[in-house]
């Protein structure tokens, strides 16, 4: 019972951590159209960031600092970038960040070496919350929770409760008649697409210390949360939450299933079957566990192909 | 139009048949992998460049057709029903079963969502694979031998390179009659508007898995051809660094032209090899190619030959000759400035510089070795280098495009009586 305890609270704060890449990404696309494939690019800039300025700033300043400087990077490319080949269609745009995704980690490589680096949570975070059963839970997966909930929050309230949430809403709605009456749309565009790249840089700042802290934490992450956009319904904030907890929690439990389809086939008498054909049926949930979600997508596409709060294609 | 295009195309294809007797060892064995990227990059053009959509995971079928043909080899040992040069039918078969069940659920979507899902299907292989050790040996991977077949024994790399050789042209071949097909024909259509094509009572999604599986075979075949080079297979090329090596190929070679792929694919894979001892950062400067194509020459390589070859029958060559000169002049300064940045950057990264200057702390920066000179990292002299260089190859920069805005202002008065109709209308 412990064990499904804490394997649910492990889920579902990996889940959150999903939410906090995959909502900028959904913002993004929702605004401006674009599949920013350099979303994750940015989320491993604020693990390396965050790394890079602790010495100087210590762990709690290099957490805000790299949100920050991520957010300027993420100007960048808006506004030198993918402002430039605007009218070349979204298609060229998705390869630009594709190209932009890429040299990010080659930069990294470069600069930081092909390897994890040391990038560990500081000796004040590191111990234990509270007991569960027989496992300890550390604090600092609480506080990632934690900071992915205040985020989620305060996104919330800045869109729907103020007056620049307004502008944006409407800038995302009808770009046009926004720009007409006189809002600088492309100073929202450029804003949104900084605000989420800080999202996914703090996310890194945050996880990355947690997790390793290495050049293909990127892809990683990124192929997940293309998965949870899938599954959510590109563009829906609400779809990417549910999603993002879908997926973290059952990554989580099936970790710690090791069951096969052997098994199920058992059922029927067919075990001694299952493991003369071998491969995929005798293969235990848990060794592939990485693939589930995969699998989730392609379910999701045969059976609600614009994703789970997605509108009708 | 088309009669002109025979003569540099048999030129080529006679290059090509004659290319071992000309090249080292070494270098035919370059020539063997860039004649399979080639093949690989247009078969994923189908896709991306005529279909118009975006496959981020193309990886997986050059992939299934590459294990494939390690398991045919292993089974037939080059004989009975499948000889050793016709091995590649496997990778052909495998990967168009593949592309068919794979396109069906890829192509329920367009667009973005093709992206994404193509790309997180080659993921779900590669998490896969490992765990499948009959199929895929495992971390291991697995292996054969090329067996005589027809009285070729396959020993040698020139032998192997013809049996690619043909199999490429072959392949190019068909590639391109299926263009002239209506079924390719049609494929065009689904670049411009699938839309209208449902209204003309097409079945879309049927159109979609045909190109997909067609386009996947053709890259199982290009996988069968590596199993037959390399004799071996292992999950790492099921990796996602594959699929992004065609992407950024394909667009660097320009996706608009029919060989445009191939010669982008060619080119990079022969770069590649000819540089992978010299630096590092090799898929850096592939990586800033790409963005840099993207941005300022969308049609990429084959659409600059071919924007070339206008302007020069607009405005002569003799006019182009200085404004091409100061371009060509303008691009090798800033890559020299580029190169040398990055790679004093590389060294001055790396780990081995790191640990000696710690172990030296209070001796200041050692000088860094670098095209045969020793350069301080300090100095201002260093970084005077680059600096000079991009500052002249900006100025020259500028100067191409003075150049290029007088000829177009010489070749004006021609044709401002059609430019003003057109605005008037």
């Amino acid at each position: 019972m412990e064990n499904l305890i804490v394997s649910l609270l492990n889920g579902v704060i990996y889940g959150l951590l999903l939410f906090m890449v995959s909502a900028g990404l959904t913002l993004i696309f929702g605004m401006m159209g674009v599949l920013n494939f350099a979303h994750a690019s940015f989320y491993m800039l604020g693990a390396y960031f965050a790394y890079a300025l602790q010495g100087s700033l210590g762990f709690w300043g290099a957490l805000l600092a790299s949100p920050i400087l991520v957010g300027l990077v993420g100007v960048v490319v808006e506004k030198y970038f993918l402002r430039r080949v605007h009218h070349h269609g979204h298609a060229h745009e998705l390869l630009l960040t594709f190209g932009l995704s890429f040299i990010i980690a080659e930069l990294i490589k470069l600069f930081f070496g092909n390897f994890p680096v040391d990038y560990r949570i500081p000796a004040s975070m590191d111990f234990a919350l509270f007991r569960l059963g027989d496992a300890n839970y550390p604090a600092y997966r609480i506080l990632m929770g934690s900071v992915a909930v205040v985020m989620f929050i305060l996104v919330y309230l800045l869109l729907t409760r103020t007056r620049v949430g307004i502008v944006v809403r409407s800038a995302i709605y009808k770009p046009r008649m926004a720009e007409a009456l006189g809002h600088n749309v492309p100073l929202v565009f450029m804003g949104v697409f900084g605000v989420g790249a800080a999202l996914a840089g703090l996310a890194g700042a945050v996880a990355g210390a947690f997790y390793t802290t290495n050049p293909n934490m990127a892809l990683e992450l990124g192929v997940m949360v293309f998965v949870v956009v899938v599954v959510g319904g590109l563009g829906s904030m609400g779809g990417a939450m549910l999603a993002s907890l879908l997926i973290g929690v059952i990554t989580s439990l099936s970790v710690g299933v090791d069951y096969s389809l052997a098994d199920i086939l058992a059922w029927f008498g067919a075990r001694a079957w299952a493991e003369q054909v071998g491969g995929l049926l005798t293969l235990k949930l848990s060794s592939i566990s990485a693939t589930i979600p995969f699998a989730l997508m392609l379910l999701i596409l045969m059976v609600r192909p614009s994703g789970l709060m997605g509108e009708k294609s | 139009m088309q009669s002109k295009l025979w003569i540099p195309l048999a030129v080529g294809v006679a290059l090509l048949v004659a290319l071992p007797a000309l090249l080292s060892q070494s270098l035919v064995n370059a020539a063997i992998q860039m004649l399979i990227a080639a093949l690989f990059a247009c078969a994923f053009n189908l896709v991306c460049g005529q279909a118009g959509m975006l496959s981020f995971g193309h990886a997986a079928y050059f992939g299934v057709g590459t294990f494939a043909t390690v398991h045919a080899m292993n089974a037939f040992n080059g004989a009975g029903l499948l000889p050793t040069p016709l091995m590649p039918l496997a990778g052909a078969v495998v990967g168009l079963l593949t592309g068919i069940a794979a396109g069906w659920f890829a192509t329920q979507r367009t667009g973005t969502y093709f992206a994404m899902i193509t790309l997180a299907l080659a993921e779900l292989m590669h998490a896969l694979a490992p765990h499948l050790k009959g199929v895929f040996g495992g971390e291991a991977g697995i292996s054969a031998m090329r067996m005589p077949a027809w009285g070729l024994g396959f020993g040698s790399s020139t032998e192997v390179y013809y049996l690619v050789l043909a199999w490429v042209l072959l392949s190019l071949a068909l590639l391109y009659l299926f263009t002239l097909t209506p079924v390719g024909r049609l494929t065009l259509g689904l670049r411009e508007n699938s839309q209208r094509l449902r209204f003309l009572g097409y079945d879309v999604h049927r159109l979609n898995v045909t190109v997909f599986a067609i386009s996947a075979m053709f890259a199982g075949i290009a996988g069968g051809l590596q199993a037959l080079n390399t004799e071996s297979a292992n999950y790492v090329l099921l990796e996602s660094h594959v699929s992004a090596a065609v992407v950024l190929n394909s667009y660097i070679g320009g996706v608009t032209v029919f060989l445009g792929p191939a010669l982008g694919a060619a080119l990079m894979t022969f770069f590649g090899y000819a540089v992978s001892d010299l630096t590092r950062s090799w898929l850096l400067y592939q990586g800033v190619l790409f963005v840099l194509v993207m941005m300022f020459m969308p049609t990429g390589l084959a659409g600059f030959i071919r924007w070339v070859g206008t302007a020069r029958r607009a405005h002569g060559t003799v006019a182009l000759l200085p404004m091409l000169c100061a371009g060509l002049l303008a691009g090798l300064l800033l890559t020299a400035g580029t190169v040398f940045t990055v790679e004093l950057l590389q060294r001055f990264f790396s780990q081995d510089y790191r640990a000696m200057a710690a172990l030296n702390a209070g001796a200041g920066w050692a000088p860094i070795a670098l095209f045969g000179r020793d350069w301080l990292p300090t100095a201002v002299a260093t970084w005077a280098v680059p600096l000079g260089l991009w500052a002249v190859g900006a100025a020259l920069v500028r100067a191409t495009a003075r150049l290029w805005h007088a000829l177009q202002e010489r070749a004006e008065p021609a044709e401002t009586p059609t430019a003003q109709q057109g605005s008037a209308l």
